[in-house]
């Protein structure tokens, strides 16, 4: 029971909480720089929800070493390698956009003085 | 949502926006298949483990892979089981099968991956453009500090072109091999006061890399007759060298990411007056 729950539902729970977590900082948080730090607890939440899926029980990491067989009488017990590339795809693109959004929240902070987005938002008109 | 309503009511709609969200969620996953009823066997990646997409596309053009009742794979595809050490001229030589997804089969992908990050990297480049910095020290670095960032530095970059170069072999490759150079730069910022960084080098350095990426893969274009194809002789698996152009690919994304993450480090790190709300 225990370990049927563990198998399938923890991983799923844990990202979606993740995700639940930074939709929450996003919406209801003024601060921009907190924004963007749940904009990427969002982005984590993706990620290991991706990760999460592409595991099943008792799956051996896709890669050939000695002792790691990856296939069994041309059945293959590895974990699924396809959602893992997307993935590293996902964290690079993740470090980029985060890098340009800082630097524009930066940007922001030198032209209002603030970083409240309710400030920002009077300044403007 | 107007700017004065009251913070409870924000977090409330928040909370209830979110719960919706989750039973949606956990509404779909009854729906999806669990954990310990996934098969490997009947998705498209056991082609990418066994290393057999050839023969897969190749039946699947002569019309006999969706034949009864459209099995997408069937299990009598032909294949000769890998050894590690041991077989040679493999469709992919690489040991990692992810690295083997992310720049051979996938390569495309990754060459648009690059360039999303090299836009970023502009971006913030361009964003704190005559930015000039601020020679006011805060704390000043300390003698262990910066003795020891230099020493360190050498290491982590020795690190760095370790895990890029055996990307085919172990986990790791390019981008995280660029992130532990890029780290050992931000230990340089940090442990030197008044560090300058070669600005024109790391541009250099990083278009050249970038180039020869493209290079590598119009290569394969005029050889193979397919852009970003594995034009050199795939080895046997296991072997540092193996699998053809991965490493070469692999060493050219390192060297890229490297420097484009040090020249970010570069332009973020300035020395403000200014308190922070």
């Amino acid at each position: 029971m225990m370990q049927e729950f563990l198998q399938n539902y923890v991983y799923l729970i844990g990202s979606m909480s993740l995700i639940g977590i930074g939709l929450y900082i996003t919406l209801t948080d003024e601060n921009i720089f907190k924004i963007i730090v749940g904009l990427n607890i969002i982005e984590s939440g993706t990620n290991l929800f991706m990760v999460a899926i592409a595991w099943y029980p008792k799956a051996v990491m896709p890669i050939y070493t000695l002792t790691n067989k990856l296939s069994i009488n041309g059945k293959v017990i590895a974990a699924d390698p396809l959602p893992q590339s997307l993935v590293l795809t996902a964290i690079v693109i993740g470090l980029g956009t985060t890098a340009l959004a800082l630097t524009i929240g930066i940007k922001i902070f030198e032209k209002y003085g603030t970083l409240d987005v309710r400030k920002i938002k009077e300044a403007g008109r | 949502m107007r700017n004065d309503t009251p913070i409870l009511v924000k977090k409330i709609t928040a909370l209830s926006l979110i719960t919706i969200l989750m039973v949606g969620f956990f509404w779909a996953f009854t729906e999806m298949p669990k954990g310990s009823s996934v098969n490997v066997n009947n998705r498209v990646s056991r082609l990418y483990i066994l290393k057999n997409v050839k023969a897969a596309t190749k039946s699947l053009n002569s019309g006999n892979f969706f034949a009864k009742g459209m099995k997408p794979l069937r299990s009598d595809v032909p294949y000769s089981p890998i050894t590690f050490g041991k077989s040679a001229n493999l469709e992919d030589g690489a040991a990692n099968v992810v690295t083997s997804i992310v720049v051979d089969y996938r390569g495309f992908d990754t060459l648009g991956e690059v360039t999303v990050l090299f836009l970023a990297a502009t971006g913030v480049a361009m964003l704190f453009f005559g930015k000039r910095k601020k020679n006011i020290i805060k704390a000043q670095a300390s003698l262990i500090m910066s003795v020891g960032t230099r020493i360190a530095y050498a290491v982590i970059l020795l690190f760095g072109i370790y895990i890029f170069v055996h990307g085919h072999l172990t986990p790791g490759g390019g981008f995280p091999g660029g992130a532990v150079i890029a780290s050992g730069v931000l230990g340089l910022f940090l442990g030197n006061d008044h560090y300058e960084s070669n600005h024109l080098g790391l541009k250099l350095f990083e278009s050249l890399s970038g180039m020869a990426f493209v290079i590598i893969g119009l290569t394969g274009l005029f050889s193979v007759n397919s852009f970003l194809a594995n034009f050199l002789p795939t080895g046997v698996i296991g072997d540092l060298y193996s699998a053809g152009f991965i490493a070469l690919i692999y060493i050219a994304i390192g060297m890229k990411v490297g420097a484009e993450l040090s020249a970010v480090v570069d332009s973020m790190i300035v020395d403000t007056e200014e308190e922070w709300s």
